[in-house]
């Protein structure tokens, strides 16, 4: 029974990953050059817009964008580039794009941090209470609520909140003050409305999934044997049931950060005004900034295959059936 | 009778569904003598497993409940008792061991830790102590390398490792009684025989009072000092293993002794007894077992049997007598 | 062409009736050219994605539906026991009518009609604050819904139950046709996978592990972005981003499926590998595929909906995503146009997630409906 299992294990998702990290650049690569105007003739129009001389620009950007040489340099430079940390030039806020995503990563951070620590505790505990006392009241308006929280467009959701608290009621206001300290209790309270808007599709998800694992093992042989051993039920249900429910929670939970997480993060981000990565990709996009929107994505992609990445890893942790290929 | 450790008077356990009333265990008693090995003997679906079940309490409540009846043991009434008292039971007094040792035992956690959380549940013990107990254990049921196997997980041992660990774990803190549902159905021959061996070997040196549940009649004749038949929630037939194969009584106990192939005599094709076995939920009136019995007489559709004692601690529940 | 000839030929792709549907591609893919290259506007971009979905449709879907008359009234009234699966049948049926007939009865959600805007909807009233320059005063007066414009009008004096109505009909479209693009193409990728094994297996699921590493929302964005938003084309991406679930799933199936015990018994009885695939491979997973199929629909629409609602969706098309939008910059004046693109794209939502549920069951011998 090898004893490098964990290595070997990290080693080869690792390799692995490196090869969907290439696979990611490449089909961007691939989708930016497509398109039918390029990132130059882009940036060209913005140019001129603002009044600069064509002609030497067009110049400057060929030698910079290598636009001049073959596309599979081209290829090679672009990934040479992200590597080096040369992510381009954002024109409409005048900075390279490293500054930029370095001085609004917080905001998205601290977003979906909140919003998925608020999620994931709510909803992993009400689903436990949920499949433990199936088919109680307190069930049913579990599931009730779940099934309104997957149904209900965040977007809308969002906008309702800012429309109920903020216009109506005026106990927020409707948009995200950057000049409050991030460490303050004013920053949560600005936060709270948008951290409801993400984590209510997350939680009622969660809900659900915890809720359905957790009676697929509460059928199972060993929570009888467990209890004729003679262990108290809260240990039988917190220890023996949770552990197996959690292998197939932590599959489905990796599954949906892709989908849920991050477009639900950049709509909140609209929609509140907070300045974050997906707000600043939106202004980009509107400004015709490729850069920006570029790396944005990349960024994405890079951080779902690193949450992946490690979600594999912890699983094989998790699960000792599947230790031993 | 004399020295029994456990009584059971008249158990009922019903299941409450929404097709209506499943009288799983109507009427059962029984007693079981100390050091003795008590068989309790029937096809599917006849109730053994959910009489052992209600000895417990680990009936599952929503739909099931023991409605009427007493399980005498150590002076306590087992069906009157609540959660916490029967947990105090559980795994320390009375142990059970279930028929499908690879899902009756948790993936996730190791043996030795599975083993060692009982102990500590019930004996005061430090953690050394106990996984030292668990290697012993683990000696005890022949397995070998028993330090490295408490390292295992259930998935990496075979079929009869899993069995014997299991075997281990009930054992774990010295129970007075150990239940045993099935533990070779679900086990290829030569493992069947393993397992019978452990189980000789457990009444000899432990002195333990043992509960067999099994369908299987050889397995009785091997290790069982006592059987009770049941057909469908009910007693059919009581007495010593030796009596009841040689002189069975009831039609049923008859019938089932007749359906074992024998190699020293030549026949034509396999005996086997008429019918089915009934749902359930809808039971024929008076004796359970008329519709099938060829020696049926007018009464057996009217009435239940009551018991008679044919022999000195053989009972039966039959018209007939 | 001789009948011997067209038998040899329909023997040679699987049968007569995949003979007729790779003509009517084949047909299909020329007239596509032909309107690129040749002719002027011939369809709709929308319209060569109606037909040739319909053309899959019609292999896959009315075909077996007719053949297999039986068993779908078999699985319809296990369906039908299912309450709020038919409710959810029952409103997605109202929204079908909705967006056929409605805009026979309403006006142009487009016509912007400055004299009545903000207006409220039927039964509520709402004040305005009117500066009188002669007097310097602000006078308010109250303004009441009015039945001509039954769920009031935004600030420009569009109607809002036409424009709901223009909405239904866009998100019924998108959500059939980018749902269609997405199942066909992911249970292509999911059973050839599976089917084929080996390096072709690996190299598609590679392939599909990369797509699925970029968040969907965002490639969305990306992409039109790229592109530029126009509906024909926001369908098909959506379809060629969406795929990735279906194909996974698909995938599971299949390789499950085949080894399992019925297969080997269909084997040792003699069957072909054509006919194990057919009469036993693919009914199992046609169930997988509509419940995929009606739980991806959701999706699918608050997609397109969120890309309208941030302003990457078609301007010449009025969605829900788009009312919301113009609702959300008038939160003050016009709330309930806000308000109102919300509820309808919950009920869908929830309708779509009510019948899939309902299918789901249905279709799983295991629970008694």
């Amino acid at each position: 029974m090898g004893k490098t299992w964990l290595r070997d294990y990290i080693i080869k998702r690792l390799f692995y990953a490196v090869i969907i990290a290439w696979g990611i650049l490449t089909v961007t690569f691939i989708l930016v050059r497509i398109g039918p105007t390029s990132p130059a003739d882009k940036y060209l129009t913005n140019l001129a817009a603002r009044g600069e001389e064509p002609a030497q620009v067009i110049a400057a950007i060929e030698a910079r964008y290598g636009l001049d040489k073959p596309i599979h340099e081209q290829y090679i430079n672009y990934i040479g580039n992200l590597m080096r940390g040369d992510w381009g030039w954002s024109f409409s806020t005048s900075m390279p794009v490293i500054e930029l995503i370095k001085t609004h990563w917080i905001y998205s951070f601290q977003l979906i941090l909140l919003s998925t620590i608020l999620a994931a505790l709510a909803g992993i505990l009400i689903g436990i209470y949920s499949a433990v006392r199936q088919y109680s009241k307190t069930d049913y308006i579990a599931t009730f609520f779940s099934f309104i929280g997957i149904s209900i467009p965040n977007f809308w959701l969002g906008v309702m909140l800012i429309l109920l608290f903020a216009v109506q009621l005026g106990l927020f206001k409707t948009y995200y003050d950057t000049g409050i300290p991030l460490l303050s209790l004013a920053n949560l309270k600005q936060l709270i409305l948008p951290v409801i808007t993400l984590s209510t599709g997350m939680m009622a998800g969660y809900t659900r999934y915890t809720r359905s694992a957790m009676l697929d093992n509460l059928r199972k042989e060993f929570v009888r044997t467990a209890r004729a051993k003679g262990l108290p039920e809260r240990v039988v249900i917190g220890k023996h049931v949770f552990r197996n429910a959690i292998l197939p929670l932590v599959t489905i939970i990796m599954f949906d950060l892709g989908s849920i997480v991050f477009g639900g993060a950049y709509l909140t981000e609209i929609i509140f005004g907070i300045p974050g990565l997906g707000r600043i990709s939106f202004n980009a996009i509107f400004a015709d900034d490729y850069a920006v929107v570029v790396a944005v994505t990349l960024i994405s992609a890079f951080l779902i295959l690193l949450i992946n990445l490690t979600t594999d890893i912890a699983y094989a942790y998790l699960d000792p059936r599947i230790r031993y290929d | 009778m004399e020295g029994a450790i456990l009584k059971i008077r008249n158990l009922r356990t019903y299941f409450f569904t929404r097709r209506g009333i499943v009288k799983a265990v109507d009427g059962v008693s029984f007693d079981l003598v100390k050091g003795e090995c008590l068989c309790l003997v029937g096809e599917s679906g006849c109730g053994k497993t959910v009489t052992a079940l209600s000895i417990l309490g680990l009936i599952d409540t929503p739909p099931g409940r023991i409605v009427a009846g007493e399980i005498f043991y150590d002076g306590m009434d087992l069906a009157k008792c609540s959660a916490e008292q029967l947990r105090h039971v559980r795994g320390k007094e009375i142990a059970m061991i279930f028929q499908d040792a690879q899902s009756a035992l948790n993936p996730v956690f190791t043996i030795g830790d599975q083993i060692v959380e009982q102990i500590k549940l019930h004996l005061k013990v430090s953690y050394r102590e106990a996984r030292d107990k668990v290697i012993n254990l683990l000696k005890e049921v022949g397995i070998p390398s028993p330090e490295e196997v408490a390292n295992y997980y259930p998935h990496q041992l075979s079929g009869g490792m899993k069995q014997r660990a299991m075997i281990a774990m009930s054992l774990s803190c010295d129970p007075q009684l150990l239940i045993a549902d099935e533990p070779t159905t679900a086990v290829d021959v030569t493992i069947k025989a393993q397992i019978i061996d452990i189980f000789h070997q457990l009444k000899e040196t432990r002195k333990m009072s043992l509960l067999f549940i099994t369908h299987e009649l050889g397995i009785v004749s091997e290790i069982g000092d006592r059987i009770v038949v049941m057909y469908a929630g009910r007693v059919a037939e009581t007495a010593a293993v030796s009596e009841l194969l040689n002189n069975p009584k009831h039609p049923y106990s008859t019938g089932l002794i007749k359906c074992l192939p024998d190699i020293t005599q030549e026949r034509e094709r396999l005996e086997s007894i008429p019918g089915t076995v009934p749902s359930l939920i809808d039971l024929p009136s008076g004796c359970l077992f008329h519709p099938r019995c060829d020696k049926a007489i007018a009464i057996c559709r009217k009435k239940q049997p009551l018991p008679v004692s044919v022999n000195h601690g053989h009972t039966v529940f039959c018209h007939l007598y | 062409m001789t009948k011997k000839g067209i038998k040899h030929l329909a023997g040679k792709v699987g049968g007569i009736k995949n003979l007729l549907i790779i003509l009517l591609a084949t047909l299909w893919g020329l007239t596509l050219l032909a309107d690129i290259f040749v002719v002027e506007k011939i369809f709709d971009p929308l319209g060569y994605l109606y037909i040739a979905l319909g053309i899959v449709a019609l292999r896959y879907v009315v075909w077996p539906l007719y053949t297999g008359r039986r068993l779908v009234q078999y699985y319809w009234q296990r369906v039908k026991r299912n309450r709020l699966a038919v409710l959810g049948l029952a409103f997605i049926l109202f929204l079908i009518l909705l967006a056929v007939f409605g805009p026979l009865f309403t006006p142009d959600p487009t016509a912007a009609n400055f004299e009545q805007k903000n207006l409220p909807p039927v039964g509520f009233t709402t004040e305005e604050s009117i500066y009188n320059p002669q007097t310097g005063q602000f006078i308010t007066k109250t303004i009441s819904g009015t039945w001509e414009h039954p769920l009031g009008t935004d600030n420009k004096g569009r109607d809002l139950l036409a424009m709901i109505i223009s909405g239904a009909g866009v998100s019924l479209q998108v959500g059939l046709l980018a749902t269609g693009i997405a199942v066909a193409l992911g249970t292509l990728i999911g059973v050839v996978s599976a089917y084929l094994g080996g390096k072709v297996d690996n190299i598609l699921m590679r392939f599909t592990d990369i797509m699925m590493t970029f968040p969907f929302f965002l490639l969305l964005v990306f992409i039109v972005f790229i592109f530029g938003p126009n509906l024909a084309f926001i369908v098909l991406v959506i379809g060629l981003t969406g795929w990735t679930g279906t194909a996974r799933l698909i995938r599971s199936e299949t390789l499950s499926l085949r080894t399992r015990e019925f297969i080997l018994a269909a084997k040792a009885l003699g069957a072909s590998d054509g006919r194990i695939i057919l009469a036993h491979l693919v009914p199992n997973v046609v169930s997988l595929i509509v419940v995929i199929a009606t739980l991806s629909i959701p999706g699918v629409i608050m997609a397109e909906a969120a890309l309208s609602f941030i302003g990457l969706g078609d301007p010449a098309v009025t969605s829900w995503g788009m009312v919301l939008r113009a609702g959300q910059q008038s939160l003050d004046t016009t709330w309930w146009v806000a308000v109102a693109p919300g509820i309808m794209l919950f009920f869908t939502v929830l309708a779509f997630n009510f019948v899939g549920d309902g299918l789901r069951d249905a279709f799983d011998p295991r629970s008694s409906v």
